[in-house]
C-alpha cells in the first residue's frame, strides 16, 4: 500500500451535526482567513443525530423563566452529577444560540398566535421552555445550518471516516488525523493546528437503539486510545417507546415520541393489560427512566407481545384525534405497516443517548493540547440524566464555543504544522486494515452478540453479577472480532469494512460502559443497580472516570465540585428545600 | 454466486434485482431475499450486503425518513427506501432497485449528491439575515399569509427524490430543480430574509423556474407530501411581476 496523501488545514472538524457545523461557522466568523476542513462519515448535515431531534431546544427565553431555573432543572435532572460550570455555560449560551438560529440562520420555530415564540412543556422541567418546530425540530436546525456552511469556503471531506487521531511526534499535543475517503478507499492524513471531535455518541451497541445507523462511538474510542479520560460512561439513557418490528429490520428501535404517552396513550403488556400503575402513580406519564424500567420488568416476567415487547395503544382517544395530533408518527407507522391511530403498535425501550463523554473544560478543550470536543462526545453537562431538549442545545452551544475557542487559541500560530507520530500512524493503519487480509468469522453474528450482551447484562436494570457476565461476554466478542475478516481487499465504498470498524469501536466503548457501571454502586438517573437501588449521599456525589493505561482500563471516582450550588441549596431561593427532594 | 440466486423456496422469498456498477457501466443482478412481515426496501438492500454482496455500495443514515440519504429508484420510481414497505413497492413479486437518476453515480446504489446541493446554493437557498443574535426574535403571526406559504414549503429533507423525478433536470442538467426552487420560494415568503433581490434574479435566470414544464412529478413523488410544483408556480408569478416592474 502506498503511503497516505497528506492534506493541511488550520482547523479540522470531525463530524457535521450541530456541533461540527456550528464550530466551522463560528471559527470562520472569528477569522475568515482560516482554512477549515470538515470530515464527516456521511454527507454534510445529513447523517448523525441532530437532524433526528424531535422534541426541541430548551432555552430560558419566556417571561417568568430564567437561566437560573433552567440551570437548576439541569442539575436536579442530572442527579447532582453534572459539571456545574459546563451546565451553566450551556443554559446561559442557549439564549444567544437560539436567537442566532432564528435571526442569523433563518430557523423558524413554532409561534403562539400573537407571534411570540412557543415554548412547550417537556418532562423534568419546572417551566415550559422547549422551543420547537412541530415534532421535527432537528430537520429545521440542521437544514438551516447546512445551507449556511455549504455556502462558506470550507473544505468538505464528505464520506471521509476518521480512523484515528494522531499525536505529534514531539509529544506537544495533537498533530492530525488519519482518515479514509470512503468512496475511493484511499487513506489520507490531515494535519491541523486544532481539531474538534464532534462525531456524536449514540449507544448503538444495544439490541434496541434510536441513533442514526452511522453512529458507532468513533470519537470516544479514538479519545480512549489516546489515553484521554472519559466520565459518566455508565449513564446510558433509554427511551421507553421504540418501535419493535422484528430482528431483521432497521425500523426496530426507532423512537415513537414521548408525546404519545403524555397525550394519554396506554401501555399494555402481552396480555393486553395496563401495567404502569403497578410501578408508578403517574402511570404512563412517569419519566423516561421509570417507564423504561417498568417495561423491562414486564418483559423479564415474560408478559410480552409476539415480538417480545409491550403495546402502545392510542385508539381509545379516537383514531381521528390521534391522526390529527400526531400526523408524523401515524404516517411513519403506516409507511412501515402499523396502525398507530386505531390499532396497537409493539414497542420496547430503546437506547437513546450517552450522557458520558470526554472530559473537557468549559471552553471545550481536552487534556491534549490542540484537541477539542463538543456535542455527545463531550461529557459532564448532563450528569446522570439528560433533560429532553438539552441535547441539541448542548451540541449547538458547545460547537459554537469550540469554533470561537479554536480560532482564538491558534491565532498567531503560523509556523509549520506538527508532524504526526509515525508509530501512532502505523498503529492506526494496522488496526484499520487488520480485517482485510483475514477470512472467516461473521461480523454480523458478532454484532448481534454484542447487542444481546449489552441489552441483557448492561442495560436498564443492572447488577454486579450481570455486569460481570457482560464483561466476560465482551471479552469473547473481542477475541472473535480480532479473528474475523471481511473477505476482500476492495475498499471502495465497502460498507462491510465499515461495519467491522464500527463494531471495533462499539466493543471498545461497551467495555468502558460496563466497567463504569460496575464501579458505580448506587442508582441515579439512567443508571439503576438492582443490588444498590439507593441514590446514595448527594453531598459526597462522585462521577466515574475511565482511562486506558498500558492497554488496560482504569476506573476511578472523582468528587463532584459543587462550584455553583450544593445539594440543599438552590439559585431559586424559594425552592432550596425542594432541590433535594425532586 | 455469479447470478446470486439461491435455491430457497420462492414463496418465502422476494425476487430482487439490484443494479451494480459505476459511471462506466453496470448491469442488473438477481437475488432471492427472505421475505418478512415487517420489511422495507432498505432492509432488503441491507440483507443483500450482509449475506450476499459485502461490498454493495448504498447510503443510509437515520432509518426514519428525516435524513434523506437513502433514496433510490425502486421499480422505476424514486423513493426513500427506509420508509417504503416492500409490499407497497413490489410489482408482480419483483423489486428492481437502482440508483437515483439525474445524479452522478459513485457506485451501485450510491449517487453523488453534490450537484443537488450546488443548485440549492445557486438558487439562493440560504437565509440572508436582517437581524442578529443580539436582537430579540421577531414576532411573526403563524397565520400571516406569507408565513403560511413559507411554512408549507419548509419541511424538505433534501432527499433528491424530486430532483430524480424531474424530466427537466434530465434534459437540462444545470436547471436548478424542484427542491432548490422550493427552498427559494419559502425564503421569498420569509419576512425576516434580506436576500430576495439576488434570489429572484437567480431563480428567474436561464437555469431557473421558467424551465419548469409543470408536469409536477416533483409533487407526485415527494415523500413528505410537499408541493414543489406549486412553489415553482409561485416563483414564476413573482419573477414575472418583478420583471414587469423592472426589479430584476
Amino acid at each position: 500500500m502506498r503511503s497516505p496523501d497528506t492534506l493541511d488545514t488550520d482547523i479540522l472538524v470531525i463530524g457535521a451535526g450541530g456541533a461540527g457545523l456550528f464550530a466551522a461557522l463560528h471559527a470562520l466568523q472569528a477569522n475568515p482567513d482560516l482554512k477549515v476542513s470538515i470530515a464527516v462519515k456521511g454527507l454534510l448535515g445529513k447523517c448523525g443525530c441532530t437532524r433526528m431531534v424531535q422534541g426541541g431546544y430548551n432555552v430560558a427565553l419566556s417571561p417568568g423563566d430564567s437561566v437560573e431555573r433552567h440551570f437548576m432543572d439541569t442539575i436536579i435532572g442530572g442527579k447532582w452529577l453534572p459539571h456545574q460550570d459546563m451546565a451553566w455555560r450551556l443554559v446561559e449560551t442557549a439564549v444567544t444560540r437560539v436567537r442566532e438560529l432564528e435571526n442569523e440562520l433563518g430557523c423558524f420555530f413554532d409561534r403562539n398566535a400573537d407571534g411570540s415564540l412557543h415554548h412547550k412543556a417537556f418532562a423534568g422541567q419546572t417551566f415550559d421552555r422547549t422551543v420547537h418546530k412541530g415534532d421535527l425540530t432537528g430537520i429545521e436546525i440542521i437544514n438551516r445550518l447546512m445551507e449556511q456552511v455549504r455556502g462558506l469556503p470550507v473544505n468538505r471531506l464528505e464520506e471521509h471516516r476518521v480512523l484515528g487521531l494522531l499525536p505529534a511526534r514531539d509529544g506537544g499535543g495533537i498533530a492530525g488525523a488519519l482518515m479514509t475517503d470512503m468512496r475511493s478507499g484511499e487513506f489520507r492524513v490531515v494535519r491541523a493546528r486544532a481539531i474538534l471531535m464532534g462525531t456524536g455518541g449514540g449507544p448503538t451497541m444495544y439490541r434496541y437503539h434510536t441513533p442514526s445507523g452511522d453512529k458507532s462511538m468513533d470519537g470516544l474510542a479514538m479519545a480512549l486510545r489516546l489515553g484521554l479520560p472519559l466520565r459518566d460512561m455508565e449513564m446510558v439513557q433509554f427511551h421507553p417507546t421504540g418501535l419493535l418490528a422484528g430482528p431483521d429490520t432497521r425500523m426496530t428501535g426507532t423512537v415513537l415520541e414521548e408525546g404519545l404517552r403524555g397525550a394519554g396513550g396506554h401501555l399494555l403488556n402481552g396480555a393486553g393489560e395496563r401495567f404502569m400503575a403497578n410501578y408508578d402513580a403517574a402511570g404512563e406519564r412517569a419519566t423516561r427512566d421509570i417507564v423504561s424500567r417498568a417495561i423491562y420488568a414486564e418483559m423479564r416476567e415474560g408478559r410480552t407481545t409476539p415480538l417480545g415487547g409491550v403495546y402502545i395503544a392510542m385508539a381509545h382517544l379516537g383514531p381521528e384525534v390521534v391522526a390529527k395530533k400526531f400526523p408524523g408518527m401515524v404516517r411513519r407507522c403506516a409507511d412501515c405497516g402499523f396502525d398507530l391511530a386505531a390499532g396497537r403498535v409493539e414497542v420496547v425501550p430503546t437506547a437513546h443517548y450517552l450522557m458520558g463523554g470526554v472530559i473537557c473544560d468549559r471552553d471545550t478543550r481536552t487534556d491534549l493540547h490542540g484537541l477539542y470536543v463538543a456535542g455527545e462526545d463531550a461529557g459532564g453537562m448532563h450528569g446522570a440524566n439528560r433533560l429532553g431538549g438539552n441535547g441539541v442545545a448542548n451540541s449547538t452551544v458547545f460547537g459554537g464555543i469550540a469554533g470561537e475557542t479554536m480560532a482564538a487559541d491558534i491565532a498567531g500560530r503560523r509556523g509549520a504544522l506538527a508532524d504526526p507520530d509515525p508509530a501512532a500512524l502505523e498503529g492506526e493503519l494496522d488496526r484499520a486494515m487488520a480485517p482485510l487480509g483475514r477470512q472467516g468469522g461473521d461480523v454480523h453474528a458478532i454484532r448481534d452478540g454484542l447487542m444481546d450482551a449489552m441489552w441483557d447484562h448492561v442495560g436498564i436494570l443492572r447488577s454486579r453479577e450481570g455486569l460481570e457476565q457482560g464483561i466476560a461476554r465482551l471479552g469473547e466478542l473481542r477475541t472473535a472480532l480480532d479473528a474475523s475478516g471481511i473477505g476482500g481487499q476492495d475498499l471502495r465504498f465497502n460498507l462491510s469494512w465499515h461495519d467491522w470498524l464500527n463494531l471495533d469501536n462499539l466493543v471498545t466503548i461497551s467495555e468502558v460502559i460496563c466497567r463504569a457501571a460496575l464501579s458505580r454502586e448506587d442508582s441515579r438517573g439512567a443508571h439503576f443497580r438492582e443490588d444498590f437501588p439507593e441514590t446514595g449521599e448527594l453531598e459526597t456525589s462522585a462521577f466515574t472516570v475511565v482511562q486506558r493505561k498500558n492497554d488496560a482500563l482504569h476506573v476511578t471516582q472523582s468528587p463532584v465540585e459543587f462550584s455553583i450550588v450544593r445539594p440543599g441549596e438552590s439559585l431559586l431561593p424559594a425552592e432550596a428545600a425542594a432541590s433535594v427532594a425532586r | 454466486m455469479s447470478d446470486g440466486i439461491d435455491n430457497a423456496a420462492a414463496t418465502d422469498t422476494l425476487d430482487v434485482r439490484v443494479w451494480r456498477g459505476d459511471e462506466r457501466g453496470g448491469d442488473w443482478h438477481a437475488y432471492r431475499v427472505p421475505a418478512a412481515a415487517n420489511q422495507t426496501v432498505l432492509d432488503v438492500v441491507t440483507w443483500i450486503q450482509r449475506h450476499r454482496e459485502p461490498n454493495l455500495a448504498y447510503r443510509f443514515a437515520c432509518r426514519v425518513g428525516v435524513c434523506g440519504s437513502c433514496a433510490m429508484s425502486v421499480n422505476g420510481e424514486p423513493r426513500w427506501t427506509c420508509r417504503t414497505h416492500v409490499q407497497d413497492a413490489a410489482r408482480d413479486g419483483v423489486l428492481r432497485i437502482g440508483p437515483l437518476r439525474n445524479l452522478p453515480l459513485v457506485r451501485d446504489l450510491a449517487c453523488d449528491m453534490a450537484p443537488f446541493f450546488d443548485r440549492w446554493q445557486e438558487a439562493g437557498g440560504r437565509f440572508v439575515p436582517s437581524s442578529d443574535r443580539h436582537a430579540d426574535i421577531a414576532a411573526i403571526s403563524p397565520e400571516s399569509p406569507a408565513r403560511r406559504i413559507a411554512d408549507a414549503a419548509i419541511q424538505c429533507i433534501n432527499c433528491a427524490v424530486c430532483y430524480a423525478a424531474c424530466d427537466v433536470v434530465q434534459w437540462k442538467p444545470d436547471y436548478l430543480g424542484p427542491a432548490a426552487l422550493n427552498r427559494a420560494w419559502s425564503l421569498v415568503n420569509d419576512e425576516r430574509d434580506a436576500g430576495n433581490k439576488d434570489r429572484l434574479r437567480a431563480v428567474a435566470g436561464d437555469a431557473g423556474c421558467h424551465n419548469c414544464h409543470s408536469q409536477h412529478n416533483c409533487t407526485r413523488y415527494c415523500p413528505n407530501q410537499l408541493d414543489p410544483g406549486a412553489s415553482i408556480a409561485g416563483l414564476k408569478r413573482t419573477t414575472m411581476k418583478a420583471a414587469l416592474k423592472g426589479q430584476l
